[in-house]
């Protein structure tokens, strides 16, 4: 028999079990509420030889490159701590041939999980880009990074990209449920694409909600149960990040890290404190509170702002009415039984 | 006479303007959603705000942290993924677009990618994100420039402006006619394009600035609007919405950095 309590799980165990060295894994937030501590404990488990996919690369690509866990990473955007003066951990890597990119633009580079969500081997994307260094300028993807083809029914040229099935997708949602059915609202991005693309998911989230929580608003549910793989439960899970409906972004986190990424040696002490030195989230928010107190914290906490319930009701819910008549045949369950009797229709 | 203002307050005026009523707008962050706020609340209330990451039609109350930012507004009304937000884009729904610069050629083609070589870069920069496809096919394109340059030959090429000027972009066939970037700001001047060769020439020059501060920046022989005139001096109303929306921005981005730093330090020593 199946647990149904099985998928939930520490972030350690999960990390563990679903994502392994040499493995594709894609990120699948963007830009806001990213998965910080399954990036922080896949830097912990020290995974290594990773294809990462990200579409826009936050303190997440930075921590989990600068500690070199990546060989190779498809993007759309790198973050540059501290402008022209600064740098970043995607920039040292490149310069040091530890690292290879493969530049997309954000439609291109969700194309790809699109096309490999719906199970098509590519998918066309705006053709405009044909005539950019995104087209031209290759690294690993080589000949497979774009093919052109002829549309068969208006002739002209089409630019392609090829579908991104990575092995595991790492996401942080606001709430999902033990089965797994995971709720996320606000900037949609790529969240869904990028999980369905996938073939094993392991999703955080702000709290474990009932069932019936999911029932009631499935139009929030991105990710269906039967796709997870691990649900583990991880308040503050994307600090310094901003989870809509919960908190806001840590400005105070994330100018700490900013300040710490434009070097190797910044950015490491920044990761012995932070990172290595939180054997898991709830230590992390511990150490954080004892170190500057709870105001930065209490203060991004969101306050409410309720989406207006949509109504899932119908009119009646048994085909039997008040009067325990069937509705359609207007006759008690003893008397269609008895009618099937009489009409031969029993095998006795 | 209005009063004083500050030199990022006036070039988010000069963004703004380009936003008119009724239109759909793709927002940046930084500048671009300032002035997208500014415009919605005393010139265009009926422009649609959109960022690509899904968030369609909203009011920002607060500056923008990033293009995926729902925490800037209270709710918004249409929830639509980053795919669609672009598709809607290539289908011609998008009537203006706002891109940062790394550099800049004289025909508005963007390098927002690579300093020196691609893949040993002396800088690397962000990288794409959504500005190739929305250069592409949004109708009008914005370009602020606050701390890029110009350059004859981009070091990568990341997003399509003109391509090689004249009717080249619309020849190519990839790009619906009469696309492309209509504007471009930096913090000396802003440039419009030649509707013939479709060269960048500088329209109006900000106060203090002389025509041969601009031309030290331009490694082309730069040229100059005969009718080149100052850009105007933001309203009281103006620079009012501005320092209460948006304070740091009304700074610029070096002196709230500063302001942040200090207050930083004070907490971490408290």
């Amino acid at each position: 028999m199946v647990d149904v309590n099985s998928k939930v799980m520490s972030a350690k165990e999960a990390i563990n079990k679903f994502v392994h060295d040499g493995e594709a894994l894609v990120i699948g937030n963007y830009t806001v509420g990213s998965c910080a501590e399954l990036v922080y404990e896949v830097i912990r488990q020290g995974r290594k030889g990773l294809t990462l996919y990200s579409q826009s690369g936050i303190f997440d690509v930075e921590t989990i490159v600068g500690a070199g866990c990546v060989d190779r990473l498809v993007t759309t955007y790198c973050l540059r701590a501290g402008g022209r003066k600064g740098g970043s951990a995607v920039e040292r890597g490149l310069n040091a041939g530890t690292l290879e990119i493969e530049d997309y633009t954000n439609f291109q580079y969700n194309a790809r999980l699109m096309a490999g969500m719906h199970g098509f081997s590519y998918i066309q994307v705006l053709e405009g880009a044909m005539v950019t260094d995104l087209f031209h300028k290759r690294s690993f993807m080589g000949e497979d990074k774009f093919r052109v083809i002829k549309c068969p029914y208006t002739g002209k040229d089409h630019l392609t990209v090829p579908a991104a099935n990575p092995d595991v997708c790492i996401v942080h949602v606001q709430r999902c449920d033990k089965f797994g059915n995971a709720q996320y609202w606000g900037a949609l991005g790529s969240v869904a694409a990028a999980a369905l693309a996938s073939k094993r998911i392991v999703v955080s989230c702000e709290e474990i909600v009932e069932h019936d929580v999911i029932q009631s608003s499935p139009h929030l549910t991105l990710i269906p149960a039967y796709r997870v793989d691990a649900v583990v439960e991880v308040p503050w899970g994307a600090n310094p990040t901003e989870v809509l409906g919960y908190y806001n972004m840590d400005q105070f986190m994330y100018g700490l890290f900013m300040m710490a990424d434009g070097t190797a040696d910044g950015l490491k002490a920044w990761m012995d404190e932070w990172v290595f030195g939180c054997e898991n989230r709830a230590a992390y928010i511990d150490h954080y509170i004892q170190k500057f107190g709870s105001k930065v914290l209490d203060g991004i906490r969101a306050k409410a702002f309720y989406s207006a319930p949509a109504n899932y009701g119908s009119a009646f819910t048994s085909r039997w009415d008040r009067d325990g008549k069937e509705r359609n045949m207007g006759m008690t369950l003893p008397e269609f039984e008895q009618t099937l009797k009489e009409r031969g229709k029993l095998y006795e | 006479m209005s009063k004083p203002y500050t030199l990022q307050e006036l070039l988010v005026i000069a963004v703004a303007k380009e936003i008119h009523d009724h239109e759909n707008v793709i927002l940046g962050v930084g500048l671009p959603t300032t002035a997208g706020a500014v415009a919605k609340a005393l010139y265009a209330p009926h422009a649609t705000l959109m960022m690509e990451s899904g968030i369609i039609d909203f009011e920002p109350l607060l500056p923008l942290n990033h293009i995926a930012d729902a925490h800037s507004c209270r709710g918004f009304s249409y929830a639509t993924d980053l795919f669609s937000a672009f598709t809607m884009t290539y289908r011609g729904f998008v009537d203006v677009c706002f891109l940062g610069v790394g550099q800049v050629d004289k025909h508005g083609n963007l390098n927002t990618t690579a300093i020196g070589d691609y893949y040993k870069p002396t800088m690397r920069l962000p990288g794409s994100g959504g500005a190739a496809d929305f250069i592409s096919y949004a109708k009008r394109t914005v370009l602020t420039m606050l701390g890029g340059s110009f350059v004859n030959k981009l070091d990568y090429f990341t997003s399509p402006g003109y391509l090689d000027g004249g009717d080249s972009r619309d020849k190519s066939g990839l790009f619906p006619k009469g696309t492309g970037p209509t504007m471009l700001l930096s913090t000396k001047g802003l440039f419009r394009f030649d509707p013939v060769t479709k060269e960048m020439y500088l329209a109006q020059i900000h106060p203090r600035v002389t025509v041969e501060d601009v031309k030290k920046d331009v490694p082309w022989d730069l040229k100059i609007a005969s009718d080149l005139s100052e850009t105007p001096r933001p309203t009281d109303e103006e620079i009012d919405f501005i320092r209460c929306f948006a304070p740091a921005m009304s700074a610029g981005r070096e002196l709230s950095m500063e302001l942040t730093i200090v207050n930083m330090m004070k907490m971490l020593k408290a």
